[in-house]
């Protein structure tokens, strides 16, 4: 099988934080959360605070990260290789810990593992349509699901504590799980609830509502993390939606959400994704980039083995 | 050999430096030494021999300074990198090819610390010439290779540091007391040392063992070499007490044991004298010609004479001040410095009433501003030598290469500037004279504090004259100076330059930057700003890196305090009988 390199990157299809907009604006099926079949899980409706509490331990925090690092052709078709990763931060006896973070190579739509110097791509069967319109999304998407199977994985080797999730929950566990949504695509609120939003202050949260998702029965809430300059902002600013599945003390969840995600948000100085890109979860993202390895020598790598098109 | 770290590989690594990555619980601290193994199929296996000369601390994973509060807050992930840069002291084989980022890096210890400070060369046909002249950090032995001490391959000591807290005279001491009794220095016993004691009387006691030394400073002594006693055979002496007929020595604190040293006029004359009391005669251009015709005229007008007094002939009974008197002979009797000095001004400025002049055959037609300058001068330094340069009793002046004793101490602390530059100089070209026609096998060594005030850099004198002939060819002759200044800066550089042992004590801040310390590293001249007592850098010819070095507590007195009373039985029978 003689391959050859189509393209180093897919410019076009990549943003920051890749896969970042698909995690939090999943398209909707019409059973998930929808303003018609709201249903609060709190009486009355207004803005909840709550006293601080110490935080669990451990408490996990789990994110992955994707690379597209080449599109490669043998004639026929096109198979995109990339690189996932996903890694978890422990937060214990006041320290923030790495744990180990898992790295992969995977090639969508390869059939059998491809060699290039140190590097080894795994095959990953493409899936979906393979229409020359599409064919890009289904590649992306094969890699997106490459990195979620990784994440789950990983998370399912976590046990006792509190685990956070960059995301919304998909993943079954013993023991709490909190997902948290940075970007709002989705409205799960009537327009009389909603008002509520824009009056959070932060530190302050929604009263917690039933989100369903493929079968899941979810708690969520909104809250309001702090971002300095405190004062004028748009209503979306700052706001993050948490959910957690639908068992055990949920109240207390809710509540330990306030003493959480604010003290972790970042801020604006150092991070362009502030406040909702939590503090340990953008260290951990610069670490699991670390550990993809450099960009540049991957792409050397490849343009020695593969050459151009 | 205990693994430390590896080499990095973010990093250039040379064969000449590179970084080192400390992992685990490894402790790497500047001045460690370091063994890294390389290997490549053409040239097979080789040794990068080395010393730590940085380490630094970093957080990884944080991008802004303030990130440092969240990592310490437990709210970002972060990994401490702990690096060491080290400076490659020496390669075996000789293969300079850069090592392996990722290799092993190990603390050398025993053999690879010699190996990586070159003890293993420190030896010549008869054997080790390798002397104890401290502690490294790490606690084993740090030596120096005698020969760049002795003169064969080089020669001479120069010690910086500002006084008070270097301890520049404590090491010097130190280093004598290894020289002479650590068993290195062949015919140690025929060496001979002058000490000049420049302030207190600290130098006055080293014949008596240290109350305050403790049993672990003993300990050190034993690991070193040379024994923890106090120097065994030293002999005291100081200028006499000023005024008055005796001669006793100016001394506070040690009572017993000092004699007091000075010249007799025919001494003065013989040995030729004079030019060391015109400590500036670059001031006039003439000036030096005519000290040298005068210290001629009376080196012959001495000869024959036994002294201690002068007899001159030739000053007219009219001319006489009224103490001078005559001899039997008829000749005028000189007993005293002041008496020289007036015979002189007859001599080339005439008969003090003005009229006449002086005798030509002195004055060697010398202007007579240049005559009177000359007379001015010497008239002024009367009170500064006057009971230095004596006509009334015989001569003790000291002289090192006689008598028993191997350790000569001369007291200058009490003596104006102009009587210390004239005791020096005259000491030591009297001492090089010596050497030069082959007096005395043994070799001489000469320790002198304050070289900044004997050899300035920027002005002319004869005392600077006779340590740059020590300097420059006293190695050969075996002569041996252990100097010591505040400031190298202000020194001769060829007196400093040809030290072929560098000492530093702690510096200060401005005096670290100037050129004469660029032999040291960065990281060695930072360090010589807060180095305690008891710590010198040394740096020697064979080595490329200076060495941190620890010495022990004195075992001899420094002052009158520390002195162990001996209150034995014997001990109070010989004071007595």
């Amino acid at each position: 099988m003689a391959w050859r390199l189509y393209a180093l990157e897919l410019s076009h299809l990549e943003g920051p934080g890749s896969g970042e907009a698909l995690s939090g604006a999943t398209v909707w099926g019409a059973e998930e959360g929808h303003p018609a079949s709201f249903h609060p899980l709190e009486e009355p409706w207004e803005a909840r605070r709550a006293r601080p509490v110490p935080w669990p331990e451990p408490l996990y925090f789990v994110d992955g990260r994707e690379r597209v690092e080449a599109l490669i052709s043998d004639g026929r078709r096109l198979v995109l290789l990339g690189c996932v990763a996903a890694g978890a931060v422990v937060f214990a006896q006041g320290a923030m810990r790495l744990l180990e973070p898992r790295v992969r190579r995977v090639g969508v739509g390869l059939e059998e593992a491809l060699h290039l110097g140190d590097l080894v791509y795994e095959p990953l069967p493409l899936e979906g349509s393979k229409g020359p319109e599409d064919l890009l999304t289904a590649l992306q998407e094969g890699l997106r699901r490459a990195r979620a199977h990784l994440e789950e994985g990983l998370a399912g080797t976590l046990t006792g504590g509190l685990l956070v999730v960059d995301g919304p929950v998909r993943l079954r566990r013993e023991g709490p799980v909190l997902g948290y949504i940075k970007t709002h695509w989705a409205h799960y609120l009537p327009e009389d609830k909603e008002a509520l939003l824009p009056l959070l202050k932060p530190g302050e949260r929604t009263p917690m509502f039933r989100v369903r998702r493929e079968g899941q029965e979810l708690a969520s809430w909104y809250l309001r993390l702090p971002l300095p300059p405190e004062g004028v902002r748009p209503p979306e600013s700052g706001l993050l939606r948490v959910e957690t599945p639908l068992q055990g003390d949920l109240g207390a969840l809710a509540d330990l959400s306030l003493s959480l995600f604010p003290a972790l948000a970042s801020h604006p100085v150092k991070d362009p994704r502030a406040p909702q890109n939590l503090l340990p979860v953008g260290g951990l993202e610069r670490e699991l980039a670390r550990r993809m390895g450099s960009r540049e020598v991957v792409a050397r790598i490849l343009a020695r083995h593969l050459g151009g098109g | 050999m205990e693994r430390i770290g590896v080499v990095l590989g973010r990093r250039e690594a040379t064969p000449l430096e590179f970084w080192v990555g400390v992992e685990g619980e490894g402790l790497l601290r500047l001045d460690d030494l370091v063994v890294v193994e390389g290997f490549h199929p053409k040239v097979g296996k080789v040794r990068y021999f080395g010393m730590v000369d940085l380490v630094a601390k970093a957080h990884e994973g944080e991008r802004f300074d303030t990130d440092v509060f969240l990592a310490v807050g437990g709210k970002i992930p972060v990994s401490l990198a702990y690096v060491a840069h080290v400076s490659v002291t020496r390669i075996v084989p000789e293969e300079f090819f850069p090592p392996d980022p990722g290799s092993p890096v190990y603390l050398a210890r025993g053999e690879d610390l010699g190996l990586a400070l070159y003890y293993d060369a420190m030896k010549n046909q008869r054997g080790s010439t390798r002397l104890p002249v401290g502690f490294l950090k790490n606690g084993e032995v740090a030596y120096l290779n005698l020969e760049f001490l002795n003169g064969v391959k080089g020669g001479h000591v120069n010690i910086s540091g500002i006084s008070g807290v270097a301890a520049k005279t404590s090491y010097a001491t130190f280093l004598l007391k290894s020289l002479l009794e650590s068993g290195v220095l062949e015919e140690a016993h025929q060496a001979r040392v002058l000490l000049f004691n420049v302030k207190g009387e600290d130098l006055l006691f080293l014949d008596k063992p240290n109350l305050r030394l403790s049993e672990e400073a003993k300990e050190e002594y034993h690991r070193l070499g040379p024994p923890p006693t106090p120097f065994g055979s030293v002999r005291f002496l100081a200028p006499p007490k000023k005024g008055g007929e005796g001669i006793l020595p100016d001394v506070e604190t040690r009572l017993e044991g000092v004699k007091a040293y000075h010249w007799d006029l025919v001494q003065f004359a013989k040995k030729g004298l004079l030019p060391f009391l015109f400590t500036d005669k670059g001031a006039l251009t003439n000036l030096g010609f005519l000290v040298a015709q005068v210290t001629e005229k009376l080196r012959r007008l001495a000869e024959g004479q036994k002294g201690p007094h002068l007899l001159v002939a030739d000053w007219p009974a009219g001319e006489l001040p009224e103490e001078v008197t005559f001899d039997d002979l008829g000749r005028v009797r000189l007993k005293s410095f002041p008496d020289l000095v007036r015979y002189l001004e007859y001599k080339l400025l005439g008969p003090e009433t003005g009229e006449g002049e002086g005798d030509k055959t002195w004055t060697a037609r010398q202007a007579r501003g240049t005559l009177e300058a000359f007379i001015r001068r010497l008239r002024s330094s009367v009170e500064n030598v006057g009971h230095l340069v004596r006509g009334d009793r015989k001569g003790n002046p000291p002289d090192p290469l006689e008598g028993g004793e191997q350790v000569h101490v001369v007291d200058l602390a009490k003596l104006s500037p102009q009587a210390q530059m004239f005791v020096v100089g005259s000491l030591l070209s009297d001492l090089f004279a010596k050497k030069e026609r082959g007096q005395y096998r043994g070799r001489v060594f000469v320790v002198l504090d304050e070289l900044n005030k004997y050899a300035p850099r920027d002005e002319e004198s004869p005392i600077k004259d006779v340590l740059l002939d020590i300097a420059e060819r006293g190695r050969s002759l075996g002569v041996i100076l252990i100097g010591a200044q505040q400031t190298a800066s202000e020194v001769e550089r060829r007196v400093v330059g040809n030290a072929a042992i560098r000492v530093v004590g702690r510096l200060d801040a401005a005096e670290a930057e100037r050129p004469e310390y660029r032999y040291l590293p960065t990281s060695f001249r930072q360090r010589a700003l807060i180095l305690p007592q008891g710590m010198v850098i040394l740096h020697q010819p064979e080595i490329p890196v200076p060495l941190l070095v620890r010495f022990p507590f004195p075992a001899w007195a420094t002052k009158r305090e520390e002195v162990l009373e001996d209150n034995s039985a014997e001990a109070l029978r010989r004071e007595f009988f």
